[in-house]
């Protein structure tokens, strides 16, 4: 037998073996009934070395052990049958994640959305104040009863843009849970609707201007 | 290097489906466990018993097992819970005995159980037994002592090195060479007679 074979084997009785070594000498081992016996032996030297009193030798306890693993499925095997077993319930189990994370989502927007609106028309309304302003400061002045007056223009366009908030607060919101192959058609989709309404409000403020 | 880098492998094997590779666990530590399990229980037939139990327990647990614990470790605890089971359900008491080796009168208690139970068994070990340490005594200084650190005192080839003031490379070489030395009469005796196959399994 090969000396260097044989001195890898020894290393690696005692875990000395480098562990690459350590895989290609165990596919070697499984097999080479020769190399195992070699391997039986040097256990059966330690154990006379440490005078293991009590102990047969000589006992047959590896061949009882290695009937009875032969008769029973090797382990690959019978883990993935049992892994193939307990598989069903995953998608079911996944399905129903993935609904209750859509559910809490849309409450969540749902229960969001006023407040994302707010700031929104804040800003857009900041533009425009100087409408409204003319308006109310000389009733103000003139000692009249306190009145409200809405601007109009800013709360139409509220109305136009909102949605557009909601749809990139849920996109945001969607993008932790979705592909990015529908991520990026959902944003796609975002910006050329968000494209469409900034094309129409300069047209908008055009108009506010000649108003 | 990496400690118990060897079991791992040959556990990786058999959680991939190589049966073989867990003949060479068994073969590696079936007297360890042996020994442990002649802790419990009173007789060696019975401890083998237990340990083949604690061996078939261990190969059908082995798809858990991760390798975050060292196999003998995980072996040891398994074969720890077996011989309580089968004490418990024998409705014996454990017993403990002292296999500290500085206690002769434990050692001796134990060989006249192990005389009255398995003669035969008794005659073949003290024969391999013998024909190792005759062996033993015939290998040059600097292989017995490197032999005998690391089978008796369980060194590591590092250790050894250290203590024989030599590189770790002359200590597997050394360690080695012994052993080639001792298997060569070893293998005598099994083909004379006591059947490498009854002995290997």
């Amino acid at each position: 037998m090969n000396e260097e074979l044989d001195s890898q084997l020894s290393a690696m009785f005692d875990d000395e073996l480098a562990p690459g070594e350590c895989e290609l000498l165990a596919r070697r081992l499984s097999r080479d009934e020769q190399l195992k016996a070699r391997w039986g032996r040097y256990a059966v030297i330690g154990g006379a070395i440490r005078s293991e009193r009590g102990v047969r030798l000589n006992a047959p306890l590896a061949g009882l052990v290695s009937a009875v693993i032969l008769a029973e499925p090797a382990l690959a095997t019978a883990h993935g049958a049992r892994r193939a077993g307990v598989r069903w319930w995953q998608p079911v189990a996944a399905a129903a994640v993935a609904a209750g994370v859509a559910a809490v989502s849309v409450l969540w927007l749902r229960a969001q959305a006023p407040l994302a609106a707010a700031p929104l028309s804040a800003r857009l309304t900041a533009p425009t104040a100087t409408v409204p302003a003319a308006a109310v400061v000389p009733a103000a002045a003139a000692g009249a009863p306190d009145s409200y007056v809405v601007p109009r223009t800013p709360a139409v366009r509220a109305t136009v843009v909102v949605p557009s908030t909601e749809l990139a607060n849920y996109v945001v919101a969607h993008s932790v849970f979705s592909s990015p192959v529908t991520r990026r058609n959902l944003l796609s989709a975002f910006m050329t609707g968000e494209s469409g309404t900034a094309a129409e409000e300069p047209r908008d403020d055009a108009q506010g201007n000649v108003q | 290097m990496s400690a118990d880098a060897s079991d791992l492998s040959l556990v990786r094997r058999v959680q991939r489906g190589d049966k073989g590779a867990f003949d060479a666990l068994v073969l590696k530590y079936q007297h360890k466990l042996v020994k442990l399990v002649m802790r419990y229980v009173r007789n060696p037939a019975e401890a083998e018993d237990i340990a083949q139990e604690a061996f078939i327990k261990a190969y059908r647990a082995l798809p858990q097992f991760r390798g975050d614990s060292a196999f003998y470790t995980w072996l040891y605890r398994i074969a720890i819970n077996t011989a309580k089971n089968a004490v418990v359900s024998r409705d014996r008491s454990p017993i403990e005995y002292d296999l500290d080796r500085n206690n002769e009168e434990s050692y001796d208690m134990q060989g006249r159980l192990k005389d009255s139970e398995t003669p035969e068994g008794l005659v073949l070990t003290d024969e391999i037994r013998s024909t190792v340490n005759a062996a033993i005594d015939a290998l040059p200084e600097d292989l017995r002592t490197a032999i005998v650190l690391r089978e008796l005192e369980g060194l590591s080839y590092e250790e050894i090195a250290a203590a024989m003031a030599c590189p770790v490379g002359t200590v597997r070489s050394r360690i080695f060479r012994a052993r080639e030395a001792i298997d060569r009469r070893l293998r005598e005796v099994f083909e004379g007679g006591l059947g490498r196959a009854e002995e290997l399994g």
